[in-house]
């Protein structure tokens, strides 16, 4: 009986673990093994094992631009936690005013770029808002001034196009997090310290910020991760096959996929690719526990 | 009296502002979503001129019958359908058996397994994308539904076992206890109790999957090779990229199909969202 009982769980584990092993740890387990290769499109078959050597060249050598490529992402990651934190808090708090009749309208219509499917988004964006020739931006800036904005063309304005367009595509969800934490709050809490004569902004800093930082901070641990791990955005606007735009901007995962199927360097991408692997289980690791915590 | 006055004056000037604000809101964010209809209702020569105009000069349904009669649009669908379904499927069939092990039984290496399954969550499918070619090709799998399928109910299946087991921990135990005294087994109080209780999460798990399956691209154009085995986002990609300046107009047409269905399952499911998505959480 007893014997039975220890084996049951893992019966019912067995399909799903399975899987997961096929699928996911065999081939990070393999990714470990061609780090240690010189496997390229010219050693196809017959690749050495030459040890850390990517590991090496993807650290030290600076030309190799995988650092330059992290600093990039950690400032991607940075930006775009603060601005997209900072707007879905006050569009969430202007959506909970009092008497404002139409907050179910404006909702749904906030929602609609988290329903539309991401890569379509993304192609709509390139070709529709930032195209020079007949994008809808500079049809409006053309009624300013002549001249047109390549939106795209090097790596600040393909960052901070990458950035409006991540954020149009990402609010939605926060908007939607922080207006169900905002509900969650206790009213009698803000009329108590109104009698007190509390302003609009120590409301802000006294009550509300400390009531829903519990319930944002998972979703805003998450979207750290999605933002960090984001590759659709900057891959299908800048780096397309035959449509490069003349930045050379790349975050560690374009970075990693760009070595791998464009340049065909398979041995340094999956060097890169195992030392972000363990960056991201130190920094879930430590997010958890700190989260687990509060 | 009058400061009153003063005061319900002030607040409707402050609302009328703020109406106003969101007003504005709402039309920059659905500037894409008019672009993309007007463009697909113009015709070819309009999509790309230097012109700015809110409605479409000369409406035509021209574009949507390129991309449904001219174009493998249907085979696409039918495609993605397949992906989606199996991956449903196979990724359910395994997550539903092990999220229940974890949520209602104490054993030895639950703890760790849990932490495993954690970390893998947060692994990006694309960093091992060229470990997944080059097994694919030994197993001869690269250019199958298959293959791909597999691939995606892996990666689902994690995702899976998070959100059903922290929806099964709000479900008491004492319901499962009453029909175990009534005589059934595991498995047909699984499916007969738990499941029928697990609804919303399973529902909502299920939308996530289809909507994930239907949205990817980039494996599916990397792992199928032959364009009549294309998904719809696949397929998609690969009608801009070929030449968007001769496509674009179809392809707005075709991403508003694509999207339609997609907007009404999100907008469907959006009330469970929160339920049955925030219950899987990050509690360990």
């Amino acid at each position: 009986m007893t014997q039975k009982k220890k084996f049951k769980p893992w019966l019912y584990l067995m399909p799903a673990l399975l899987l997961i092993i096929i699928v996911i740890v065999f081939p990070v387990l393999f990714t470990g093994y061609i780090s240690m290769t010189d496997m390229s499109l010219y050693h196809w078959n017959d690749y050495h094992i030459i040890g850390f050597q990517n590991y090496a060249r993807a650290l030290f050598k600076a030309d190799s631009g995988f650092l330059e490529a992290l600093l990039v992402t950690i400032l991607w990651t940075a930006v775009n936690m603060v601005i997209q934190l900072a707007a879905g808090f006050f569009i969430a708090l202007g959506l909970n005013a009092r008497g404002l009749r139409w907050k179910r309208l404006y909702k749904t219509l906030l929602m609609v770029p988290w329903a539309m499917p991401a890569y379509i988004s993304i192609l709509l964006w390139r070709v529709g808002m930032f195209n020079p020739e007949f994008g809808v931006l500079n049809k409006l800036l053309s009624l300013f001034s002549p001249g047109k904005v390549d939106f795209l063309s090097n790596n600040v304005a393909a960052f901070c196009s990458c950035m409006v367009l991540n954020l149009w595509m990402a609010l939605p969800f926060m908007i939607t997090t922080i207006d169900g934490a905002l509900q969650s709050i206790d009213r009698s809490l803000y009329e108590s310290v109104t009698l007190d004569g509390a302003g609009f902004w120590a409301k802000i800093k006294y009550i509300t910020l400390p009531s829903i930082k519990p319930i944002i901070a998972p979703a805003a641990v998450m979207t750290t991760f999605i933002t960090f791990k984001q590759f659709d955005i900057i891959f299908l606007l800048t780096q397309q096959r035959g449509y490069k735009t003349g930045a050379t901007l790349n975050t560690v995962i374009t970075y990693a996929y760009q070595n791998a199927f464009v340049s065909n360097n398979y041995g340094l991408s999956s060097a890169v690719s195992m030392l972000l692997f363990v960056l991201i289980i130190l920094f879930s690791l430590f997010t958890n526990r700190s989260l687990r915590e509060n | 009296m009058t400061s009153g006055k003063k005061r319900s004056a002030r607040r409707k000037g402050r609302l009328i502002l703020l109406n106003i604000i969101f007003i504005i809101l709402c039309l920059v964010t659905l500037v894409p979503v008019f672009y993309a209809l007007n463009v697909s209702f113009s015709g070819k020569e309009a999509a790309l001129s230097g012109s700015l105009s809110l409605l479409p000069k000369s409406p035509t349904l021209d574009n949507y019958k390129t991309i449904l009669v001219d174009e493998p649009f249907l085979l696409w669908l039918k495609n993605s359908l397949i992906l989606s379904l199996g991956t449903i499927a196979i990724s359910m069939l395994c997550a539903v058996p092990a999220a229940y092990a974890v949520s209602r039984w104490r054993f030895r290496g639950r703890q760790a397994t849990l932490r495993v399954l954690l970390v893998l969550n947060a692994f990006p499918q694309i960093l091992s994308m060229f470990a997944l070619f080059r097994v694919l090709k030994i197993l001869g799998l690269l250019n199958s539904h298959f293959g791909l399928i597999i691939i995606y109910a892996g990666s689902m299946c994690v995702f899976g076992i998070w959100n059903l087991k922290g929806y099964f921990d709000t479900i008491p135990v004492e319901i499962e206890e009453a029909s175990k005294i009534d005589g059934a087994n595991d498995a047909q109080m699984i499916m007969r109790i738990v499941l029928p209780l697990a609804k919303p999460a399973i529902i909502v798990t299920c939308v996530m999957v289809l909507i994930t399956v239907w949205n990817e691209y980039l494996f599916a154009t990397t792992f199928l090779l032959d364009s009549s085995t294309y998904s719809l986002a696949g397929g998609l990609y690969q009608l801009q990229s070929n030449d968007y300046s001769r496509s674009w107009p179809v392809f707005t047409a075709a991403s508003v199909i694509a999207s339609v269905p997609l907007l009404i399952i999100f907008f469907a499911v959006q009330k469970h969202m929160e339920s049955g998505l925030t219950a899987g959480g990050v509690k360990g």
